[in-house]
């Protein structure tokens, strides 16, 4: 089964998006893409000594749309995310330690060990949360919006979504009442070829899901997903139609997972030689090539960068596996808001 | 630097794996992300990559092992390096905190104690009867299905002493004038079951408790003519005046006493190994078998009662074991013994009762009794019939069931009512 | 302050008026509730007053449109959706039990999500198997949702105003027989407790613990029964989760007998749910008899008229099963 892959290509030209960020804004992506990488890898190292509990699903090889869509948001900008969302949650500012300690079902994780892996959120950094269920994320993404319009705040929301949500009912419903009350959302596909073990050319009708965008009246946008540059810049294109007030757009990020859709996958609906074919066109070897052919930062800035991260979740992972067992009695804390208390 | 390869975990709810084939050997250059064995699953095999390119060392596992998930199966080495794997404690398995405490619940603190089997009571009769002491055996229910309800123990009279009363138990209901059955000293009325199995299904049998036995507690009196009276009461209260009498040991004499009694028309009389019958008896059997405390001191007393041993059961002592513990019998028949014994010899006497019965009356002895002993059946009068069994100990109805249910059976009809 | 007597519909009306004009963060979405005034004309003029974007007109999206509840309430705003059936909530239950009441739950307490979903629920219309069923317990089952299903105008109001303002999802249910019922109301804005029941009729002899119409025709049974001499007390649950507990058992306690009568069907439904707490509580030693259920039948609801009237209790039932238990027949 092929897939996708479009030649690595280091554009000579120096793309638009660089003249809107700062040289430091820059390294900060790469940081968190970096950040994004490390914590997937220290989970599946957690995961596969028994260490943690559960599932979980990796995100490696799709760091630069999830650093990439969030580079024009701030904290006041939400995001939905999906059961694969660790990725989505650094790169919108979560902090590292209290995301490992969700991960281990932990007291001091984001969620206090209530929601797990796939439940991670940080609603304080506009995080509404990573959903277990596909396309659960779409209709709230655009409540959020219509909420931003209605009280005037300007803000966007997004909603990140995979190509398996693409037939969901809800996505089809959400896109729809985005467009006809012209909402401030911007629908993300990461298409990275397939849902669970499901091609996306077995399930879908359209050669791309940006395709469908026409059919509920905004534009669908397709990038390379795995470029840096290309996702930030689109995001900037989407999320400043947002602001000012012409209505959603539909993303589409051609990209790969080299991991199993989860720890339980064989594999066997893909070969060997597409999983390498995409490493080769790993974003963040890309990433730390342009940056540093641009002069953005040097290869020893770059390196640094690596290694401080490298260190950083050495010590998230610590701390994180200090933190506390929610204690059992508290099993149904947090079903309801404390009595008496109104909105 | 050296990579380690561990056991991974492939699915959730694994906490174990089971090693596959090996794709490299011992001393192998490998590559990284070059497979170098699989893992065995339900669902399928699952190959695992070499973590890092070098040489293969200190394989620790081999096709067909199962270890634990996490374990060290074996090292990738740079090469010409000098490694020594570290010795690793017994590695800590998913921390899992103290789950023994679990979230509360709603507690559910109800406790009914009436275990009266076949009762049909309401929730709020059972309590009002706990509260006040009295026992639901004893009321007549008019509710639904013979249900007792609260209101039924309203017209129980308040203030009269029914605190204690005798534990009565129909075997049988049915037409006709029933047999009464009355156990012996230190039994009850589960005696009589294996016996009465044996019964055909017409006539109603009534089985009592005697005080300071089975379930009847013994009041101030510990005397025979309190149990005379007890067993009377119960018979008048089941409508059960006119009836056969089948007693065993001590309850042969009560059944004896009884069939004179005013008010109470006895149709026929048996009396099984009966005491009353002359002054020898065996107290030391009394006192040991009260004094036993397990099941190893307690048999070789319940073995003195029958000639074979097999007859008895292994569920007897066990359950007369388990009684004690429950019920206060053991006080109880120690101030029984005690009056009816003086001097280890027996005080009653029932002679009297059996000189010119005007009913058919048997008495059965085993010869080898060795409670009350066989020789006392004499000179009886003769109209009573005399049945000796050989080879039969104290416990004929146990030990010759169908014998003395045959005998049962001619005698009710002798007496046909 | 006199009451005065509105309707059902129009006591709901007036709630959701109070609610639009006090606090800019409540809006109202739902199928043909703008021009056309909702399907069964329960938000009538307020489109008129209050403008379209504050009663929006949804496209047939339940699923969607519920979800766009959820996000608008997990983010500052007081959103009161309405589905034009109890049946249609079916295709947005992802959105209602997945995310609605688990987010607060699955993120450690950090968000609150205060949408209200309104449910016209029940038969008696002609509406047949899919327009006409009662699935309050399906909701009430899950933990993170208030349930409510209020029988007066006056509580339907005074509920649907404390559904607004508190914090977690909230669901009422109204029975679509009572939207023409009128009752008095009280003037202005005032709030009924979520959780507690309403004792509607006192007695001694048996207790009748009723959900929705079901409470109005155990009245009725109950107003027969008195002139037998059997004096029912009955119970108007109104709160399906949380129930309320105490005063059901203390109810029992009293009378020794109880009969729970609901239109959902009558296996695993909310009078299932009310036996066992009375048999697992102190109650449980003050029962005279067993407690009886009278539920809806093992059956979609059928069209025919004769069919539909069987297919729930009527008044008739109450009595009857009201009768053998004071009785003691049962």
């Amino acid at each position: 089964m092929t897939s996708h892959a479009s030649t690595p290509r280091v554009s000579a030209s120096r793309p638009k998006v660089y003249d809107r960020l700062t040289p430091d804004a820059v390294l900060d992506a790469l940081r968190r893409m970096h950040r994004i990488r490390r914590f997937e890898e220290a989970a599946e190292e957690s995961y596969i000594r028994g260490l943690s509990y559960g599932t979980m699903h990796l995100s490696i090889g799709q760091e630069a749309t999830a650093v990439g869509v969030c580079v024009p948001l701030t904290d006041a900008d939400c995001i939905t995310s999906t059961h694969r969302g660790h990725g989505h949650c650094i790169a919108k500012g979560a902090e590292l330690t209290p995301m490992f300690a969700e991960f281990l079902g932990r007291e001091g994780g984001y969620c206090k060990g209530r929601g797990g892996s796939m439940h991670i959120a940080d609603p304080a950094r506009g995080n509404l949360g990573a959903n277990g269920i596909v396309g659960g994320g779409l209709p709230i993404a655009v409540g959020a919006a219509l909420s931003a319009k209605k009280r005037r705040t300007g803000a966007v929301a997004v909603a990140f979504f995979g190509d398996g949500a693409n037939n969901e009912g809800a996505f089809h419903e959400a896109l729809n009442l985005a467009s006809i009350w012209r909402l401030p959302v911007v629908f993300v596909c990461e298409n990275n070829q397939y849902a669970m073990s499901m091609a996306i050319s077995r399930s879908t009708a359209v050669a791309n899901v940006a395709d469908r965008a026409i059919a509920y009246g905004m534009p669908g946008v397709v990038v390379d997903g795995n470029n840096f540059a290309a996702v930030a810049e689109a995001s900037f294109a989407a999320t400043e139609r947002a602001r000012a007030g012409e209505g959603p757009t539909l993303i589409e990020a051609k990209t790969y997972r080299t991991r199993g859709h989860s720890r339980s996958d064989r594999n066997r609906y893909r070969t060997r030689e597409e999983i390498e074919a995409w490493k080769a066109l790993d974003p963040i070897a890309r990433f730390e090539t342009e940056i540093v052919a641009l002069g953005i930062g040097s290869p020893a800035r770059v390196a640094e960068i690596a290694a401080e991260v490298e260190k950083e979740m050495e010590d998230a992972v610590a701390a994180a596996s200090a933190s506390p067992w929610p204690s059992v009695a508290e099993v149904a804390r947090d079903v309801y808001s404390p009595a008496g208390t109104r909105v | 630097m050296a990579h380690e390869i561990v056991m991974p975990r492939v699915d959730m709810d694994l906490a174990t794996g089971r090693m596959g084939a090996w794709r490299a050997a011992e001393g192998a250059h490998v590559v990284k992300g070059e497979t170098l064995f699989e893992i065995e699953t339900d669902k399928a095999a699952m190959e695992v990559d070499a973590p890092a390119s070098g040489v293969l060392r200190f394989v620790a596992a081999s096709e067909g092992d199962v270890l634990p998930v996490g374990s060290c199966i074996g090292w990738v080495v740079a090469e010409g390096e000098d490694f020594v794997p570290p010795v690793t404690s017994p590695r800590a398995a998913l921390a899992t905190p103290d789950s023994s405490a679990r979230a509360d619940v709603e507690e559910n603190d109800a406790v009914y104690a009436d275990a009266a089997v076949g009762l049909r009571a309401t929730p709020a009769a059972r309590r009002a009867a706990r509260e006040r002491g009295l026992r639901l055996a004893d009321v007549k229910g008019s509710g639904p299905k013979g249900r007792i309800q609260a209101r039924d123990l309203e017209q129980c009279a308040v203030g009269e002493p029914r605190m204690l009363s005798v534990n009565r138990e129909w075997l049988r209901r049915g037409e006709g004038a029933p047999i009464v059955f009355i156990h012996g000293l230190c039994a009850d009325l589960n005696g009589w079951r294996p016996l009465f199995r044996l019964l055909p299904e017409t006539r109603p049998a009534l089985a009592i408790d005697l005080p300071g036995h089975g379930l009847s507690p013994l009041g101030e009196e510990a005397s025979f003519d309190a149990l005379v009276d007890a067993a009377r009461s119960v018979m008048i209260e089941e409508g059960a005046t006119s009836a056969h009498l089948v007693g065993h040991s001590l309850g042969g004499a009560v059944a004896a006493v009884l069939s004179q009694a005013p008010g109470v028309k006895a149709l026929s009389l048996m009396l099984i190994a009966p005491a009353g019958l002359g002054e020898e008896t065996n107290p030391a059997f009394f006192d040991g078998f009260l004094q036993a405390d397990d099941e190893a001191a307690l048999t070789p007393w319940l073995n003195l009662l029958v000639t074979d041993p097999a007859s008895l059961g292994s569920a007897l002592a066990p359950a007369t074991l388990r009684q004690r513990t429950e019920l206060p019998l053991v006080a109880a028949q120690r101030r029984l013994t005690k009056a009816l014994l003086a001097n280890g010899r027996q005080t009653i006497d029932i002679r009297d009762c059996l000189a010119a019965p005007r009913m058919p009356v048997k008495v059965v002895f085993g010869l080898e009794d060795r409670i009350t002993p066989a020789h006392h059946a004499e000179n009886l009068s003769g109209l009573v019939a005399l049945h000796r069994f050989a080879k039969i100990g104290h416990m004929p109805h146990l030990e010759a069931r169908r014998e003395m249910a045959r005998l049962i059976v001619e005698l009710a009809g002798a007496g046909a009512a | 302050m006199g009451a005065r007597e509105l309707s059902y519909a129009e006591a709901i009306r007036e709630a959701l008026a109070i609610a639009l004009a006090g606090d800019e963060r409540v809006f109202l979405m739902g199928e043909d509730i703008g021009v056309y005034g909702g399907a069964f004309q329960v938000t009538g003029d307020l489109v008129d007053r209050f403008g379209e974007e504050r009663v929006m007109d949804t496209p047939i999206s339940e699923l969607g449109g519920a979800g766009v509840a959820v996000g608008a309430a997990l983010t500052g705003m007081l959103p009161v959706y309405e589905f034009q059936f109890s049946d249609f909530s079916m295709l947005a239950m992802e959105q209602i039990v997945n995310q609605a009441a688990k987010l607060r739950y699955m993120l450690g307490g950090a968000v609150q999500v205060p949408v209200v979903f309104r449910m016209p629920t029940g038969s008696g219309l002609g509406g047949a198997a899919q327009h006409s069923q009662s699935i309050e317990a399906w909701y009430a089952h899950v933990p993170g949702l208030k349930v409510v299903e209020p029988s007066t105008p006056e509580d339907v109001k005074g509920m649907l105003l404390a559904a607004i303002n508190d914090p977690d999802p909230v669901i009422v249910f109204e029975h679509k027989l009572l939207y023409k019922m009128k009752g008095p109301v009280p003037e202005g804005r005032y709030e009924t407790p979520l959780d507690k029941a309403a004792i509607r009729r006192e007695g001694r002899d048996l207790t009748i613990v009723a959900t929705g119409v079901m409470a109005h025709r155990a009245l009725e049974a109950a107003e027969s029964l008195a002139n037998e001499g059997i004096g029912a007390e009955v119970i108007d649950l109104r709160s399906l989760r949380p129930i309320d507990k105490p005063a059901i058992i203390e109810s029992v306690k009293k009378t020794a007998r109880l009969l729970a009568v609901y239109e959902g069907v009558k296996t695993l439904g909310i009078g299932a749910e009310v036996s066992a707490i009375v048999a697992e509580s102190e109650a449980f030693d003050y029962l005279e008899a067993p407690i009886l259920r009278l539920g809806g039948v093992e059956a979609p609801i059928p069209y025919s008229p004769v069919l539909e009237k069987v297919a729930v209790p009527q008044v008739d039932d109450i009595v009857a099963s009201a009768r053998r238990l004071a009785r003691g027949q049962v």
